[in-house]
């Protein structure tokens, strides 16, 4: 059969993409404006004031928005690998073992989705100040790495990944468990775990109200509340928009390239499992 | 301990012995814990924390710390407004609060009663007599303690467009009737037009309107407080603007917002009621606008008279949980009354100064302003005519009433006095369920 | 041996969940007693006021307007999204669309925009003088202000839209790539057109992804609160108990009375829970089958 181009959904699909980048164009676009044609040029017409910008950036108390930069990178990159460890365990451990309390274990797990971040993050900034741990880094890792939706996809993946046969013939075999989780389960459920890690990088990147309540010290801060604190200056100090934008748009870069990059390993079918068992 | 948790909860047991040793990682603001408990030691190399959102002020922390090697100040640069002063409170609840805070003079009242932060009268004994009266009594809040040194402040003028008032043919308003006559003069001439605007998005701003008609929102009687937001000058003020508002001849969209902005850039905005600071949001906001614009004392409710008000400025405090009470205040008292920190207040951090020396000292008008030459000094005239005002302990509830019946009450044109009993009765609930006593 | 692979999740389950949402109970029966001004040292304490500060929020009537509002707009958002996502998904999985590499990436894309950078953007997006938005209406002779009352909720309906649909719609396409082609090929023998194998056969076999998306969707929408919270500064109209959750973020950050909001985030939890489990509970009949 003859494939046929066809127009309709073609242009449908274009129609999607275009309204989905145009934000992202516009904040390329406006990031290469200067203060004054922020507020006077057409929104889609390209400035002159790019290399000021990010001059002005850098040398913005003497670099502090790299110093974000690099923070955010350290509590994504970690958060997301410590929370991918934890979500694979558990995961596995829930698809693959019969054990009591196992229902309830995991539907306690899952209920943490039904509790908003913002009801959380004050009880849980003042938790962590009587132990000391407010204010470092500590704070904005620890709450990141349970993560009720990455253990809900790392079982549904065991699930599907590790065929049940395997698993026994490694125990008859006298495989510990330890061995088995490390030698056989972890490798099998790895392209699930990739988009687990995924996930949890994206989610902790654009994470905002956990770190502005756990953090006091501005050169702890990730992007999103450094990039909140040059928008909400106080009321009768001007907003640095022009960095604000830049800062943006610089933010949002290792994202997609992350995303080009990554885009092969994306295994979002949450029922995979389900379709085939 | 009054606050957090009680010792013995079984909250307490579930942490295993809450407020044991930290498992690493020191809290910045305590980052030197003393071994003397009662008396700390003031002598040694201390390291002080500031909260702040001036702009520079590490440029500033930096020159006092070469000087003063033993009293380390170090800038942490947070967002301004209402969330950083939930995060400070937030923070002196679970004992984690900076030495330093900025505070803005709304908000020290309800620092106080959350006894966030420090009475520290006798350690600023001589600085009384470097601020006015008005600035004074909004640390003191008229109580014998001082809860801070005043840093900044805001006494309201008119902000004009000095070209475009010549193309509409509209002279500098002296009087509210004026202003009046003005907006519905300019707004015939072209409908895209505005004289000027109101806003709900700032409840201070209209705090400092109603200071100036000679306002008081809250007041102390004995031992109870007594709420007026809807008191006869404040009735005044809301119904003129409410007037000017349903019949559409001022501007009503919100204030900061990038469309505001634009509108102030294509000249579609003639002036704007605001505070000697506004040459510094002007000259961030609308760049290209530079040296078309002038300053004017606030028009009159009776002509001959002039009144001004406040918007906006913040005192420094030190909080209640700081070790180094005494080093702070000397770096508070010097960032506040010594000739050259104020010098750098003004240059670096653009403020518009609290102590009286530091305001009659300027000279140069910003360079925005370079038109006109008495900037400084009609800054200066305003600001002598500024009322007083108490603020309550609960300014933010009363500002976020402000901003929704406000709101809800420019959306609908509907009546400006409804909408302030309102703002009056969302205050007295707040301040009662907060377990105030509230003259009714 | 299960048990100590548990144990870390759990451990950070206990410290992380159940000891704040047991700390925020306790802070909602606790409220504040002043004597005399409340400015003096001492002069105000902490004290039990049993249920008083829940029973607030549940006479609350603008808490239960603020569901309200959210219910609409949970709709609204719902299908657009949910209804684009499966229509991409399709499309994606046709035979004769061109450009669906870039397409699929593009779509994508904005889920990998912090929701504070998107709400900034759409705010200068939606401004009268700059926005594309407004020639496209002006070009069809429409006059809009985005930020009217009647059309602000689909302003920021169209932020979480634009988050949320390459997600949902990458969520599908997977689950449509995993179905093995057979199914089709026997519909185009019979000369079976590719609208009508995407609407009769496709589509009823996405049900269960798209009941697993629409719970997760249901989930995120009543805890809609950065795009309110970040248009609100630009509009009249949004107030500032405009949904539930901002309810607790005023109480908590702007009248800085911490109990309240602990007692309104109880309660939301509560509602959240009751109205996902309804799903859940349909949902996992389906997707965990071998439990049943």
């Amino acid at each position: 059969m003859r494939r046929r181009f066809g127009l309709t959904p073609t242009v449908l699909l274009l129609i999607g993409a275009v309204y989905s980048l145009l934000p992202v164009v516009w904040v390329l676009v406006a990031a290469t404006k200067s203060r004054a044609e922020l507020f006077s040029s057409n929104a889609f017409q390209p400035g002159t004031g790019l290399w000021d910008n990010l001059v002005e950036l850098t040398d913005h108390r003497d670099g502090i928005f790299w110093r974000w930069t690099l923070n955010t990178a350290l509590y994504a990159g970690v958060g997301a690998l410590l929370s991918t460890m934890v979500s694979a365990i558990s995961g596995y451990t829930l698809a693959k073992f019969r054990f009591p309390g196992r229902n309830l274990i995991f539907n306690l797990l899952i209920g943490g989705i039904l509790v908003p971040s913002v009801v959380l993050a004050i009880p849980q900034y003042l938790l962590l100040a009587k132990v000391g741990l407010a204010d470092t880094y500590w704070s904005v890792l620890l709450p990141g790495i349970l993560h009720p939706y990455s253990i809900y996809l790392a079982r549904v993946y065991a699930g599907a990944a590790i065929p049940d046969s395997m698993i026994e013939a490694a125990r008859i075999d006298g495989a510990g468990e330890f061995r088995l989780l490390n030698r056989i389960a972890l490798p099998m459920m790895v392209p699930g775990l990739v988009t687990i890690f995924l996930f949890q990088f994206v989610a902790i990147w654009n994470n905002f109200l956990l770190p502005f309540i756990m953090l006091a010290d501005d050169r702890k801060f990730p992007l999103t509340v450094g990039l909140y604190t040059w928008l909400a200056t106080g009321a009768n100090q001007p907003a640095l928009y022009t960095l604000v934008i830049t800062g943006a748009l610089i933010s949002i870069i290792p994202l997609i390239a992350l995303f080009l990059t990554m885009q092969r390993y994306w295994r979002t079918d949450l029922t995979s499992g389900a379709v085939k068992g | 301990m009054p606050h957090g948790l009680p010792r013995r909860s079984a909250l307490g047991l579930l942490l295993g012995a809450a407020g044991a040793a930290a498992l690493g990682g020191v809290a910045a603001c305590s980052s030197d814990d003393d071994k003397t408990t009662a008396t700390p030691e003031e002598t040694g190399p201390v390291e002080l924390v500031y909260w702040t959102w001036a702009p520079n002020m590490d440029k500033i922390a930096e020159v006092w710390n070469k000087a003063n090697p033993n009293i380390k100040v170090t800038i942490s640069n947070q967002g301004g407004g209402n969330e950083s002063a939930a995060k400070f409170l937030t923070a002196a609840k679970a004992g984690n609060a900076p030495d330093i805070m900025q505070a803005e003079y709304q908000m020290l009242p309800s620092f106080v009663a959350a006894e966030a932060v420090a009475d520290i009268k006798s350690l600023v004994s001589g600085a009384k007599s470097a601020f006015s009266d008005g600035l004074w009594g909004l640390v003191t809040l008229g109580t014998d303690a001082v809860y801070g040194l005043p840093q900044d402040s805001g006494p309201m003028g008119l902000f004009y467009r000095v070209d475009l008032l010549e193309k509409y043919g509209v002279a500098v308003p002296k009087t509210w009737d004026e202003y009046a006559a003005a907006a519905r003069k300019v707004h015939a001439a072209d409908k895209s037009v505005y004289f000027g605007g109101f806003s709900n998005k700032d409840g201070g701003w209209f705090a400092g309107l109603s200071q100036q008609a000679g306002g008081q929102w809250w007041s102390i009687a004995g031992d109870t407080w007594k709420v007026g937001i809807n008191d006869a000058a404040t009735t005044k003020v809301a119904e003129f603007w409410g007037g000017l508002v349903k019949d559409g001849v001022v501007d009503t969209q919100a204030w900061w917002s990038n469309e505001w902005n634009a509108a102030f850039t294509n000249g579609k905005l003639l002036t704007w009621c605001s505070a000697v600071w506004a040459p510094g949001v002007l000259s961030s906001n609308v760049p290209s606008t530079k040296g078309k614009w002038a300053m004017a004392p606030l028009p009159q409710w009776t002509a001959g008279e002039s009144f001004s008000g406040f918007w906006g400025g913040s005192a420094a405090s030190i909080s209640a949980s700081s070790k180094h009470k005494s080093a702070a205040a000397k770096f508070l008292t010097w960032l506040n009354t010594d000739p050259a920190a104020v010098d750098l207040l003004v240059k670096q951090a653009q403020v518009y100064p609290a102590a009286s020396a530091g305001q009659s000292s300027l000279t140069t008008p910003p360079e925005y302003f370079s038109n006109q030459a008495s900037f400084w000094k009609d800054a200066a005239a305003i600001s002598s005519g500024a009322r007083g005002f108490t603020f309550g302990p609960n300014v933010n509830a009363a500002y976020t009433a402000y901003e929704d019946s406000f709101g809800k009450a420019i959306q609908a044109k509907s009546s400006f006095t409804d909408a302030l009993t309102s703002v009056q009765q969302a205050t007295i609930a707040d301040m009662t369920k907060a377990g105030f006593k509230v003259a009714s | 041996m299960p048990y100590l692979f548990l144990a870390p999740a759990m451990a950070l389950f206990v410290a992380f969940f159940a000891v704040p949402i047991g700390y925020t109970l306790y802070l909602g029966t606790r409220g504040t007693k002043v004597s005399g001004l409340g400015l003096g040292k001492g002069s105000r304490r902490e004290v039990s006021v049993g249920f008083d500060n829940y029973q607030a929020t549940l006479t609350d009537h603008e808490f239960w307007a603020g569901w309200l509002r959210v219910l609409g707009y949970g709709v609204v958002v719902l299908t657009v999204m949910l209804g684009l996502a499966v229509l991409f998904a399709l499309l994606l999985d046709s035979a004769h669309a061109r450009l669906k590499r870039v397409s699929r990436i593009a779509i994508f894309l904005p889920y990998a925009v912090p929701g504070v950078v998107a709400s900034l953007l759409w705010g200068f997006l939606y401004l009268p003088s700059l926005s594309p938005i407004h020639a496209v209406l002006h070009w069809f002779g429409l006059q809009a202000n985005l930020f009217d009352p009647d059309v602000v909720m689909f302003s920021m309906a169209n932020i979480a839209v634009w988050g949320g649909t390459g997600f949902n719609m990458l969520v599908l396409y997977t689950h449509l790539r995993s179905i093995s082609p057979e199914y089709y090929e026997a519909a185009r023998l019979d000369g079976a057109s590719e609208f009508q194998i995407a609407t009769r056969i496709k589509l009823p076999m996405l049900v269960p992804s798209l009941i697993l998306t629409t719970v997760f969707s249901i989930i995120a929408t009543s805890q809609v609160f950065t795009e309110p919270m970040t248009l609100r500064p630009i509009s009249n109209t949004i107030s500032s108990t405009w949904s539930p959750l901002m309810m607790v973020f005023t109480q908590a950050f702007k009248n800085l009375d911490l109990y309240s909001a602990a007692a309104t985030s109880i309660v939301i939890a509560a509602i959240s829970l009751v109205l996902s489990f309804g799903f859940l509970r349909v949902v996992r009949k389906r997707a965990f089958s071998e439990e049943s």
